[in-house]
């Protein structure tokens, strides 16, 4: 007698435990849309770029790029730490100002740029007849600096909703800061 | 390298045809016998499809339409025979005396609830009965697919236990995650074929007629030691129909419409999209030649824009028996479809449209495979089997800088397969394969392979069996350095009692790169990626202990544990002297898990209940990360109920929220909102009807799939199919 109360039991927790799964199943809808943005409370940044000196004719293009992680070895110089980079700025340009919410090459669709601390601001150039990702075709030209503090990168910090301004960046061909390891 | 791999496979081919010639003049002079009859059920109705087998010796047959069975040109002797069948207790009768006559043996086979044991499976490259198994073995019944509505193979892989499916790649037990079309850790095999790519290694599922497959077969672990690279996460085996001894044509179709989306944002087009399907089938035998033929034409305008489809998938089989020992089976299966290529939704609030820059993306593609299988009964002890087959591949998409393929894949086996003793069976063969691609995405390059492999399967009286197998590849990918692996394997089977089965299985796998892994050169969304000219094989040793419980005849429990250790495993990275992307052999991998299984029949013949657990634990062992796409914990349940002309069911599926992804993907902007990801759960249900009584031979199927509308993606930006209905039928005359 036990033995076959025990069958039974065993039949109705298993049709319980799938009524159970299904009920829970049906409760929930997944993915849903992640709602819009409203323009005040878009994260990002922007800036201005200023060239001192003449372009030098090497030079074919030149980008702003923003990489979450310090630049400590040439592992870090990766498109897996570059977060940002700009279209090409346009050549022999005084002065570019830029935007996230602008076109870039990366992110390939612009729109809110994601809060947090990014190390290391730059604009780099390149004088490969083609765009190229390694770290021995980029030379950095200029660095956004916090503070006045011209020894090490600034950071750049955007908070949760908040839009950066003033992320300025000053080039000069003559005179151009340390480059990152690599 | 082009000219000596030609060589020596115009050699292979010719070894090939010499043995066929050979065989195919063997005349047998002995005076032979039939032993053949008629099988019933309990109500005397006659049984089709019962497996008719001698016992030790490689003679068998199948019942027809009318219960008939006849096993011809057998030599005077004393033989066991076997009939099986699923749902009815095997019957077994010893010492059937052959001699001066032929011999009638009619017999009545009794209703079951649960057996495993009859199912034949051919994981071992020859039929074996599951229960045999030293491995973990899944089988999908064809009317599966017709039932509900499946119309490609991989829907129907999504519900077997410890298989997950990201998109269009398998993954058994954690093997994979999602390579974009480089590559596959299982190997698809149809009728034994290899059934992969010349170019990319992947698995092309729609292309096989659903109609078509009477089982597939999953079987879990490295296999690599019968079927060389690629089954280093285990093969899919599907085995089409058998051909009928009476014309039996067969109609099926379907027509089903995708509900609307969940959320108003994602009604794009403001209708409720249809899919329909059409086959048109044909079997028949004249004399000594069979075939079975069909036709198929499916078209989706799908739920997501631009993820349109028409497809058309020819089928053709043919037999011919030359003797009663011998025969050559023809195999040609062609496929060509035109269709939107949605790659990625535009964002989480346009989910089923693609970005601006994809809008218009489409594909065009032809493929063809063509398949002999020679088999020859030598002896009542040697068969001779010698598989030869032509795989072409072409594809051309219409994107912005277009990519254009074509892939030809040629292989050739010869196996012979002996019951040397009524303990000891011996398989053995050698097969090899030489592709050459043309490609905007992979350039020109040819690879070729040759593997040899044995396996002996031991029966003791214990009863024990022990399987031991071992075998060697060399393959050679172009101007990449060639390379051989050995692949050994050991696996146990020991029934303690009639109803507990141990099993165990170690073993090795390893899968060569392929052309797409060491030659894919392309730039897309700012990602470069080059070639690999130094990308070596992966290798695998795979290790599982299961035992199979029926306590009761209404009640089966299966468990299973296992660990696969990967070392070199090839995902893609990034190059740290460049910063583009790459094919490499990367990752320390190990899988461990355990799997438990319960299928329960609380009303004979009437209502049944699965209910399978796998838990998974697949990492990287040097960052101690979870490998991507892969779930921790896997549930699948069903529940059926057949009464009177009525079927109905239910099945559901749950896989965790996967805890890695292409984070870059998403970092880059590339897939927006990409980060979204949840649970899988999926509820379908299935009413079919069945006409017989009313003398007409016709079945009648409404599915109703994601009843709940749950929104969910297996691979980021691509919200799998939302709430879809369809009508079906399947008339057979």
């Amino acid at each position: 007698m036990r033995f076959i109360n025990s069958i039974r039991f065993i039949k109705v927790q298993s049709a319980i435990l799938l009524l159970i799964l299904i009920a829970l199943a049906c409760d929930d809808h997944g993915i849903e849309p992640r709602p819009e943005t409203p323009a005040d409370k878009i994260s990002g940044f922007r800036g201005k770029v200023t060239f001192v000196n003449e372009w030098p004719d090497s030079i074919k293009r030149a980008f702003v790029v923003v990489f979450k992680d310090p630049l400590l070895t040439p592992a870090d110089f990766t498109v897996f730490n570059l977060k940002f980079l700009s279209r090409e700025i346009p050549l022999e340009s005084p002065v570019y100002e830029y935007s996230s919410l602008d076109s870039a090459f990366i992110p390939e669709v612009p729109g809110p740029f994601p809060p947090g601390s990014y190390a290391y601001v730059a604009v780099a150039q390149q004088s490969t007849p083609e765009i190229s990702l390694a770290r021995k075709d980029w030379f950095v030209s200029g660095i956004y600096y916090t503070s006045g503090d011209t020894t090490q990168p600034g950071k750049m910090v955007i908070p949760d909703s908040a839009f950066v301004e003033d992320i300025n960046i000053t080039v000069d061909f003559n005179n151009p800061p340390p480059q990152p390891p690599g | 390298m082009r000219k000596s791999s030609k060589k020596y496979l115009s050699k292979l081919f010719l070894l090939i045809s010499i043995a066929v010639a050979l065989s195919t003049y063997q005349i047998l002079y002995a005076q032979v016998f039939t032993i053949s009859g008629k099988v019933l059920d309990s109500k005397l109705n006659p049984l089709p499809g019962v497996n008719v087998i001698l016992v030790n010796t490689n003679y068998g047959a199948a019942t027809d339409e009318k219960g008939n069975y006849e096993i011809a040109n057998l030599s005077a002797g004393v033989y066991t025979i076997e009939f099986s069948a699923i749902g009815f207790e095997k019957f077994r009768q010893d010492n059937v005396v052959v001699e001066n006559e032929s011999v009638v043996i009619n017999v009545t086979l009794i209703e079951s609830v649960i057996l495993t044991d009859e199912v034949l499976v051919t994981a071992g490259k020859y039929e074996q009965k599951k229960s045999d198994l030293t491995v973990s073995t899944e089988i999908i019944s064809g009317k599966e697919f017709s039932e509900r509505n499946f119309s490609n193979l991989e829907d129907a892989i999504r519900y077997v236990p410890g298989v997950t499916m990201t998109e269009d790649q398998v993954s058994i037990r954690g093997s994979n995650g999602y390579s974009r079309g480089t590559g596959s850790r299982a190997l698809l095999a149809l009728d034994g074929l290899p059934f992969y790519t010349g170019d990319s290694g992947d698995i092309i599922w729609e292309m096989i007629p659903t109609l078509e497959i009477q089982r597939v077969e999953i079987i879990k672990g490295a296999s690599s030691s019968l079927y060389g690279s690629s089954a280093i996460g285990g093969v899919i085996n599907s085995i089409t129909r058998d051909i009928s001894e009476k014309p039996l044509t067969i109609f099926n179709g379907f027509y089903g419409v995708y509900d609307k989306p969940y959320y108003s944002e994602w009604d794009w087009s403001g209708e409720r999209r249809p899919f329909n399907g059409l086959t048109l089938s044909h079997s028949n035998t004249l004399g000594n030649f069979g075939f079975n033929i069909s036709v198929t034409r499916l078209e989706d305008l799908s739920y997501k824009q631009d993820d349109d489809f028409k497809k058309y998938i020819g089928f053709l089989k043919t037999v011919y028996n030359f003797t009663p020992v011998s025969s050559l089976t023809f195999l040609a299966n062609t496929f060509n479809k035109e269709a939107g290529q949605f790659l990625y939704w535009k964002d989480s609030r346009n989910a089923l449209i693609p970005p601006e820059r994809n809008l218009g993306d489409r594909i065009e593609t032809n493929r063809y495979l063509f398949g002999l299988i020679y088999k020859n009964l030598i002896s009542d002890k040697l068969l001779m089997n010698i598989k030869t087959s032509y795989y072409r591949n072409y594809f051309k998409d219409k994107a912005d800088i277009p990519n254009e393929s074509t892939s030809n894949l040629y292989r050739g086996e010869v196996q012979l397969h002996s019951n040397i003793t009524n303990y000891l069976v011996l398989t053995g063969g050698v097969e090899g394969t030489f592709s050459e691609v043309q490609s905007s995405l992979f350039g020109n390059p040819d690879a070729y392979s040759i593997g040899a492999y044995a396996v002996t399967d031991i029966n003791f009286n214990f009863p024990l069996i022990a399987s031991v197998g071992v075998r060697y590849d060399y393959s050679k990918l172009d101007s990449l350095d060639g390379s051989g692996a050995v692949s050994p394997k050991l696996g146990l089977n020991y029934k303690l009692f009639k109803d507990f089965i141990l099993r165990s299985s170690l073993g090795t796998g390893f899968r060569a790169p392929t052309t797409a892994e060491a030659f894919t050169s392309t730039a897309t969304g700012g990602i470069t990626v080059k070639p690999n000219p130094n990308i070596k094989s992966e290798h695998n040793l795979t290790f599982e202990f299961g035992v199979n419980y029926t306590p009761f005849n209404f009640l089966n429990i299966d468990a299973a544990v296992f660990q696969n250790e990967y070392y070199d495993m090839i995902e893609p990275g990034i190059d740290p002297e460049d910063g583009l992307v790459f094919f490499s052999n990367l990752v320390r991998a190990r899988i461990q898990g355990g799997e438990a299984g319960i299928i329960l029949n609380p009303l004979p013949n009437e209502l049944s209940l699965s209910f399978n657990y796998t838990y998974l634990w697949a990492r990287d062992l040097e960052t101690n990360t979870a490998l991507r796409y892969r779930p921790r914990h896997i549930f699948y349940s069903g529940l059926d109920f057949r009464k009177w002309n009525f079927d109905f069911g239910i099945n559901f599926r749950y896989t965790s929220r996967v805890e890695e992804i292409d984070d870059e993907l998403v970092d880059l902007g590339i897939v927006v909102d990409g980060d979204l990801r949840v649970p899988v759960y999926t509820t379908d249900i299935k009413l079919g009807y069945n006409l017989i009584s009313y003398n007409l031979p016709l079945n009648i199927y409404l599915n109703i799939k994601n009843i709940f509308n749950y929104n969910y993606v297996e691979l980021i930006g691509n919200l799998r199919k939302i709430r879809n209905y369809s009508l079906g039928f399947n008339l057979a005359f």
